[in-house]
């Protein structure tokens, strides 16, 4: 049984957030996003000319996105470049914004969606997608909506929000890692994913407590994007 | 119903109304409207729009752009006008005869035309076309970006912006609606002119721009 969280928190609490836009002034839009140890920086780029060309679509844009956890992010060292994981998540985080940005209202061009982990705890590809859904929006792209992202799971019997990584290694409680992501006034989920054992109706809990999780995200990322213009006043 | 005030800053995917009274920036599923940038909402009698805090550059018909020429082929160049592609101007539709094959005599690489946006096409490629007076290839190179959604406030009402700094500074002053705005002038006079319009582009939500530029053109003639 999983009764006391690790860090004392409430198992439907999350860890303290910080959120800012307008980071990296290269590019067309940027975005920082901190949940507990998790930090994510993303930059957006474009729209632009189709590179390599044969990506190309004639009716719609392309989105691509390239996650990258940084060397010093894990207490090992990270390899440099992209391995395997990299890979997935790029992908992951690519289906969900293309769910997210109006990719129709821009043929024939190229968004490009780099996201670097400076810090990794546990659920950086939610934060990566939370903090590249705000790059995005700051970056003036027409959107569907924000994407909040979160991680639930499922620890011995009980539901929990938002894991670490010490939770997600209680492998002898069954720990269950179920990163979820939102169109939150949608009502979408546009990424789903579950890294171990969870029955039918545990599951539909766990997604349940992912949305108040995310809708407390996406209260955050606007608050972020509207004090970016209250800054320059 | 329409939820939001006038002048709101709303985040993409807020719903605006159910009234399926959308227009610029908003987009609608349904009955029900939502905004599709992050920017400030505008209600009026006709319906609600939102103008965003940066935005791209896409061509549209009509309209009159400052390009650079990139490429000068047997038949057309081909321009860069800030645009996501590359849009291409047609030697016919320039207002001198050119022969095939030394289209880089009149204009080659590196060159700033003022033009017109004469066609787009389903897939967003886009034609140029300088035929008519007003347009013609820009003789110095200095020019200055600026995002497309702050170009109301560098203009003003009826161009009394820009009036004001081309008669502060003395300068030549063309604006593209791509954001490339072009200038012209002594050196002194170019410098004062960029400053201007780099105040504009980081204040333009300041509702005494006017005077501010005034008093700051001012204070850098006063500096020279």
């Amino acid at each position: 049984m999983y009764e006391k969280r690790l860090d004392n928190r409430g198992f439907d609490e999350l860890r303290p957030m910080e959120a800012e836009t307008g980071v990296v002034p290269n590019a067309k839009g940027s975005a920082r996003f901190r949940i507990g140890n998790t930090e994510a920086i993303a930059a957006v780029y474009g729209p632009e000319e189709v590179k390599p060309k044969h990506f190309e679509k004639f009716d719609r844009g392309i989105i691509m996105c390239k996650y990258d956890m940084l060397p010093f992010s894990v207490p090992d060292r990270a390899k440099p470049g992209f391995d395997r994981r990299d890979t997935e998540i790029s992908q992951v985080i690519t289906n969900a914004l293309s769910r997210a940005i109006r990719l129709e209202e821009m043929p024939r061009s190229m968004i490009t969606v780099r996201v670097y982990v400076t810090q990794a705890d546990a659920g950086t590809r939610c934060a990566s997608l939370t903090a590249a859904s705000m790059a995005c929006a700051d970056a003036g792209l027409p959107m569907r909506d924000l994407v909040a992202a979160v991680a639930a799971g499922y620890i011995g019997g009980s539901v929990c929000l938002d894991l670490t990584k010490d939770e997600e290694d209680l492998h002898d409680e069954g720990a269950t890692d179920v990163p979820i992501a939102f169109l939150p006034s949608k009502d979408e989920i546009v990424l789903l994913q579950l890294d171990g054992k969870v029955g039918h109706e545990e599951l539909n809990e766990v997604i349940k407590m992912g949305k108040i999780g995310a809708m407390k995200i996406y209260e955050l990322e606007k608050e972020a994007l509207r004090r970016r213009v209250s800054n320059e006043s | 119903m329409i939820n939001v005030k006038n002048f709101e800053m709303v985040t993409p995917g807020t719903l605006l109304s159910d009234e399926e009274n959308g227009r610029n920036g908003t987009y609608s599923e349904g009955k029900n409207v939502y905004s599709k940038y992050f920017g400030m909402v505008q209600v009026n009698e006709r319906g609600v729009s939102v103008s965003p805090v940066t935005s791209n550059y896409f061509p549209e018909e009509g309209d009159e752009v400052i390009g650079r020429v990139v490429e000068a082929g047997s038949k057309y160049w081909v321009v860069d006008i800030d645009a996501p592609y590359l849009v291409r101007l047609d030697n016919r539709d320039v207002n001198f005869r050119t022969e095939m094959g030394e289209l880089d005599r009149f204009m080659s690489r590196g060159d700033l035309i003022f033009a017109r946006v004469a066609t787009v096409y389903v897939n967003n490629a886009a034609d140029l076309s300088m035929k008519g007076t007003k347009y013609f290839k820009l003789p110095s190179n200095m020019i200055v970006k600026v995002d497309p959604t702050k170009l109301p406030r560098l203009i003003g009402k009826e161009g009394a912006m820009i009036s004001l700094i081309k008669q502060e500074t003395n300068c030549d002053i063309i604006v593209g609606q791509n954001g490339v705005v072009w200038i012209d002038g002594k050196d002194e006079d170019r410098a004062a002119a960029i400053s201007a319009i780099e105040f504009i582009d980081e204040n333009y939500f300041n509702p005494e721009l006017t005077d501010s530029v005034r008093e700051l053109l001012k204070n850098v003639r006063e500096k020279t």
